[in-house]
């Protein structure tokens, strides 16, 4: 009886490890499939174009042949660093507020809103921004209002929830003997967390940036909104901006030919950059443990 | 606990209110040093090439050289938000998209309306065409076109606000049923809905689906057999003709260069001056070169 119960167990276990196996292999299956057709698509496209005329090439006209995404890659590091300049030390100072300083009473209602905002959807913060940011941002500098200004600002906003909750639970992680030594040294309570713990979470800290980063750079819809789209290397905060999403994103339902090949080239590119950032996550990870 | 979550929630709802009643008053009015918005559609638009070729901002060749700066939007109701929000901004649209938020330029002194597009005092106007495999088009779609290409059809186009064509015979229904799929142009989609419902009515066993993806996205289907009928907000290229497309003008629409409301400068403009904004010769409402 005990023998056979054992072989129906045994049976079910392995059953379940194959169909565990199979689900594990769907989604690499999936990442495999957009990797090759992507490249596969992207890449003769640049060969076509030459890949220093689309890397590097400052014009885009794709009516003239003319494939330079060079203001979209420049679009889309400024747009993400103009977030990350603005994100990170409101990020951080929440994270550190609500894993140090906050009454529970409190905490229990910032938390839930806080994941409540990741799970906005981008295209309401795009309306957000085009509604509230960019007439403020218009009245207060001219111009449109749309632009790199307008496009950071709301990224800077939307990457919030990953980083705090990234960093929260990274300070959170750090032991409780670190904020003691420190007291026990005579340290205020404002001075063990800024000067132990913050610098001991360094790590996790730095890989919530660059989970925002990820966020930030591949962010497409609410940045198509407010960063006015023309295809030229921005020259101030307030002019126009076309990130390499809001490249793909805007042309692709009316591209034919080797226009849509370029664009999946951009894609390509960006598919690159998001790599690079997820490779150094966890590097960063990893030196953490 | 739970009052508390509902209190914040609802204070951060006033809050943002407070914030978008905040911005509603901010700007009015412009002067003759302001700068202009110069605002445009994506590349590849079919609206887009429609404007430049009738208001030959091109250069010598034919190529669309739009000034590099100008805003790009992918769709008319950003383009109609973008130009009700900033009383700089200049933009264009399709004529049937017109409403109340925004004013309407007069070209050459000339208003735009479906009457003076018909009449041909207004010249800003281009074809909405639908292709279609001839010799596998389903009876159910051939009647469909037949719809369209009739009296009734025609009324309705009229009545949407666009330019009908010219027809004789009147639509009687053959009482069909099955399916008809349509695609394409995002511009000639809010007409063939229409045009849709009302095919419905009168054969009540159709169901007709529309579906927007852009022109040439609407040929590639209608070529390769996903849909029964192609939508394009420009001419058939012959490229497509090529591939086995019959082409059909169904409408006509005028294109509409819209200003804010508030803006009393750009009230009446000529197409020099239109060219000039959109070359980028003319940046302030001045209008001086």
């Amino acid at each position: 009886m005990s023998d056979k119960r054992y072989t129906i167990n045994r049976i079910s276990d392995r059953t379940m490890h194959i169909l565990f196996f199979i689900c594990a292999c769907t989604s690499i299956f999936a990442v495999a499939v957009i990797c090759i057709f992507i490249f596969a698509k992207g890449l003769p496209a640049i060969g076509e174009i030459g890949i220093f005329e689309f890397l590097g090439g400052t014009e885009w006209r794709p009516g003239q042949e003319k494939f330079g995404i060079l203001p979209m890659i420049v679009g889309s590091i400024y747009v993400t660093a103009g977030a990350i300049i603005i994100g990170v030390p409101i990020g951080l100072l929440c994270a550190v507020f609500m894993s140090k300083f906050c009454p529970k009473w409190l905490y229990k209602i910032i938390k839930p809103l806080i994941e409540l905002m990741a799970g906005i959807p981008s295209i309401v913060y795009g309306f957000f921004g085009i509604v509230v940011i960019v007439p403020q941002l218009r009245s207060l500098f001219g111009g449109s209002g749309k632009g790199t200004l307008a496009a950071s600002i709301l990224l800077g906003i939307m990457i919030l929830p990953t980083l705090v909750s990234v960093i929260e639970s990274s300070l959170n992680a750090v032991p409780e003997s670190y904020y003691e030594g420190a007291l026990a040294l005579g340290a205020t309570h404002e001075r063990s967390v800024f000067f132990t713990v913050l610098p001991a979470a360094k790590s996790g800290i730095l890989a919530g940036v660059i989970l925002g980063i990820g966020r930030a750079i591949g962010e497409t819809m609410a940045v198509v909104m407010v960063a006015g789209n023309s295809p030229v290397i921005p020259e101030s905060l307030t002019s126009n901006v076309r990130t390499l999403t809001a490249n793909i994103v805007l042309e692709m339902n009316y591209a034919t030919d080797l226009h849509e090949d370029a664009l999946i080239a951009t894609a390509a590119v960006l598919f690159i950059f998001i790599l690079l950032i997820n490779v150094s996550f966890s590097l960063f990870r990893k030196r953490k443990g | 606990m739970k009052l508390k979550k509902l209190t914040a929630l609802f204070m951060v709802a006033v809050m943002g209110m407070t914030m978008i009643t905040g911005c509603g008053s901010s700007d009015e009015g412009i002067t003759k040093d302001t700068e202009i918005t110069v605002i445009s559609r994506e590349e590849g638009s079919g609206t887009r090439d429609a404007f430049v070729e009738l208001f030959e901002i091109t250069d010598a060749d034919g190529n669309d050289i739009t000034v590099a700066t100008a805003e790009q939007n992918s769709s008319t109701s950003v383009v109609i938000t973008t130009v009700k929000d900033n009383p700089a901004a200049i933009g264009y649209i399709s004529l049937g998209s017109l409403n109340d938020d925004i004013k309407a330029v007069k070209v050459d002194g000339v208003e735009a309306t479906a009457e003076n597009v018909k009449n041909g005092t207004y010249k800003v106007s281009r074809p909405f065409n639908v292709a279609y495999k001839e010799d596998s088009l389903s009876q159910v779609a051939a009647d469909f076109m037949k719809y369209v290409l009739s009296t009734q059809g025609q009324a309705v186009v009229t009545a949407e606000g666009y330019i009908a064509i010219d027809v004789t015979d009147d639509y009687v229904s053959s009482n069909l049923s099955g399916t008809v799929k349509i695609s394409g142009s995002t511009s000639v989609a809010p007409v063939m809905k229409v045009l849709a419902e009302e095919y419905e009515g009168l054969n009540p066993n159709v169901d007709v689906q529309v579906s927007e993806g852009g022109s040439s996205a609407g040929m590639t289907n209608a070529i390769e057999g996903v849909s029964d009928i192609g939508m394009a907000s420009r001419a058939v290229k012959d490229s497509e003709i090529a591939k086995g497309l019959t082409s059909a003008q169904i409408a006509i629409d005028g294109i509409a260069v819209i200003v804010n409301e508030n803006n009393e400068l750009g009230e009446t403009l000529t197409s020099e001056q239109i060219k000039g904004i959109y070359k980028g010769e003319i940046t302030k409402w001045s209008l001086e070169d």
